[in-house]
């Protein structure tokens, strides 16, 4: 069964938007929250937003952040409340957005140094979001940092399809990196982990865990939504593909506008024909089927 | 009269050879893509034009990733002039293009001269296309020939282009030649109505802990704030010793740049990269150019071009 691709997204929007707070979650991994109605209301599962720091040359370019949760009534989960909600913002008539991010670079690192009451520069939703999965048992494998793309898709999924399940599979290197997984637990999903220390959860990588997972018939009719590093990704498509799976990933490429405007974010996308063209992931993508990627052709 | 007591909108038209532009600025060619991806942030209507991404005859795939790593203060690219070719150009990107209301300045560029003279005369049977702006700086396509290294290369085909079309020809230069004059200088012999000074300079990334360099293609061109100082000095060398119309871009990110590119000699400018860190910038640009011109005592923009001084010695021209 074909995944159907979303047809109702809302348009971008450019924005100045108010951090109402901002804190290290995990090992090199912070969560900012800012204000911001527009994005609140009309992001859809996966997509994602440019966030820029306002008027700097150095950083120059924005960076694509997944959306990882927007609450359009306030309504932040119990577990990170970390200002008076509904505080003195500038819209006075807060709905936020929040980001989960890991520090990596000169932008990451800079962002972090940023208070409350700053604010970033933004524009969003961009992208295509995630298909509705063909099933009633979703499973969503992350990697490293990929579960930010992932949170409002399983979240949705629960609420919306009928006696439907969530099994949420999370690889890193070690127990430090896991970062507000009550996020996906609190809502009722199924959660695996996997390191390579075996800190926590399974002993090995995210495709061992899945593997082992297996041996109880755990993926029978299942479809799976999938982020994180390249080669895990690469090796989450071809375990799909050997058992038939419906499998979505979403694309980290680097991204220079995140609109379509500068052709450097593209990767090798299949057309019918077999054929594979550069596309850019930041208007077609960042969600494809895993069977359209030219995997060996990626960077 | 003083600016502050100037309430009267500055006229911002500009005469570039044959072209004739109603504001002076611009986006610069590949990086507003083919403008359709720009509606939802920018009034497309109010650019004084708009310079759509560089075709050429064959469709190309363009180079392999990673096409983009900033720098500092900068981005350096080597995007490869990944398109559709002029057929699925005029069919699916120009009927857009035509109705955004702005001038519309297509981008060319070819291996031989024989292929910047087909493109014209491809694109002269069009209508809704304000100007030619000839990509002569893409070192990627050339196998080799570059257009915009040797002045007599550049005469030719500028030359070329001028004969297979009635539409104005604008020659867009590079910056990485010893002398950038004498480049402009053969672009103006060749017929050209104007000047785009500069395209991006050449560069490099390295991860020296991979031994390797970042960008998929190796060698690419920076642009950004980091090459403004280099292309405002393009441009008042050749304001000042060719003095053909120029078009001033590399690094432009606020008004007060785009005043620098006026008064250094520029009649118009091109924003680039600036759009993909802030896509509204243009129309900013646009909302607070008329104080800034009205600031040096001016009812014409034109007025304000090429009034630098160098030093304390006297002003250079004023043509
Ligand atoms: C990603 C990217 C793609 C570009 N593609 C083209 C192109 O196709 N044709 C062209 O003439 N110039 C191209 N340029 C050069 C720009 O038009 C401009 O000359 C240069 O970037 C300097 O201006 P800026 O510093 O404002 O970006 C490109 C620049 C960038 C950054
Ligand atoms: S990031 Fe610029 S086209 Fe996709």
């Amino acid at each position: 069964m074909p995944m159907s691709t979303p047809s109702n997204l809302c348009k971008p929007a450019y924005q100045q938007a108010e951090i109402i707070a901002h804190e290290q979650i995990a090992e090199a991994t912070w969560r900012i929250r800012v204000d911001c109605p527009y994005l609140a209301t009309t992001t859809r599962p996966g997509q994602f937003a440019m966030v820029r720091l306002t008027s700097r040359n150095d950083p120059l370019l924005a960076r694509p952040l997944a959306i990882y949760d927007v609450f359009p009534q306030h309504q932040a989960p119990e577990h990170w409340q970390p200002t008076p909600l509904g505080s003195d913002t500038a819209s006075g008539n807060p709905h936020f957005v929040d980001f989960v991010y890991a520090v990596a670079g000169k932008f990451t690192t800079t962002l972090t140094t940023l208070r409350p009451g700053d604010s970033v520069s933004l524009w969003g939703p961009l992208g295509n979001g995630f298909g509705t999965p063909p099933t009633n048992h979703l499973v969503l494998i992350a990697g490293g940092i990929g579960q930010t793309a992932l949170l409002m898709l399983g979240r949705e999924f629960l609420a919306t399809v009928p006696s439907s399940q969530v099994t949420f599979c999370w690889g890193a290197r070690h127990a430090g990196l896991f970062g507000h997984a009550e996020d996906f637990q609190s809502c009722g999903m199924n959660t695996h982990f996997a390191t390579l220390d075996g800190s926590k959860g399974h002993h090995g990588t995210v495709i061992d865990l899945l593997n082992d997972m297996e041996k109880n018939h755990v993926f029978k009719r299942a479809a799976i939504a999938c982020c994180g590093p390249e080669g895990m990704m690469a090796a989450v498509a071809n375990w799909t593909a050997e058992r038939s799976l419906n499998c979505q990933v979403s694309l980290e490429t680097p991204m220079a506008c995140g609109i379509g405007i500068c052709f450097s974010c593209v990767a090798p996308v299949l057309d019918e024909k077999g054929d594979w063209d550069y596309r850019r992931t930041c208007v077609e993508g960042p969600i494809f089927d895993s069977r359209a990627i030219q995997w060996d052709a990626m960077t | 009269m003083t600016a502050s007591a100037s309430p009267v909108c500055p006229d911002l038209t500009v005469q570039l050879g044959r072209l004739s532009i109603p504001n002076p600025i611009m986006v610069a060619s590949g990086t507003f893509g083919y403008a359709n991806e720009m509606q939802e942030f920018v009034p497309l209507h109010r650019l004084g034009g708009i310079v759509p991404k560089t075709i050429t005859v064959a469709p190309r795939v363009g180079n392999r990733p990673w096409r983009t790593i900033e720098t500092a203060a900068g981005l350096l690219n080597s995007i490869g002039l990944d398109n559709d070719g002029i057929e699925q150009f005029v069919l699916d990107k120009l009927p857009f293009l035509r109705s955004c209301g702005a001038p519309v300045v297509v981008s060319i560029a070819g291996g031989t001269v024989a292929e910047f003279v087909l493109l014209a005369e491809q694109l002269d049977k069009e209508s809704g296309i304000a100007a030619l702006e000839l990509n002569i700086s893409c070192p990627n396509v050339s196998h080799g020939v570059d257009f915009a290294t040797d002045p007599e290369l550049c005469r030719q085909v500028v030359e070329g282009v001028r004969h297979a079309t009635q539409l104005p020809v604008i020659a867009k230069l590079t910056p990485n030649v010893t002398d950038i004059t004498s480049i402009a200088q053969a672009a103006a012999d060749g017929g050209a109505d104007a000047v785009t000074l500069i395209n991006t300079c050449q560069g490099m990334a390295v991860d020296w802990r991979k031994q390797r360099t970042l960008l998929g293609n190796g060698i690419g061109g920076l642009s950004g704030p980091a090459i403004k100082p280099i292309a405002l000095r393009c441009v008042h060398q050749v304001h000042v010793r060719v003095g053909i119309p120029i078009i001033g871009v590399g690094g432009i990110m606020t008004t007060d740049d785009c005043m620098e590119f006026f008064v250094a000699g520029a009649s118009a400018v091109q924003i680039g990269t600036a759009s993909f860190a802030e896509p509204i910038i243009t129309t900013r640009i646009l909302d607070e150019l008329p104080a800034a011109v009205n600031s040096l005592g001016a009812s014409e923009l034109q007025q304000i071009v090429g009034t630098l001084v160098i030093g304390d010695s006297a002003k250079t021209s004023n043509k």
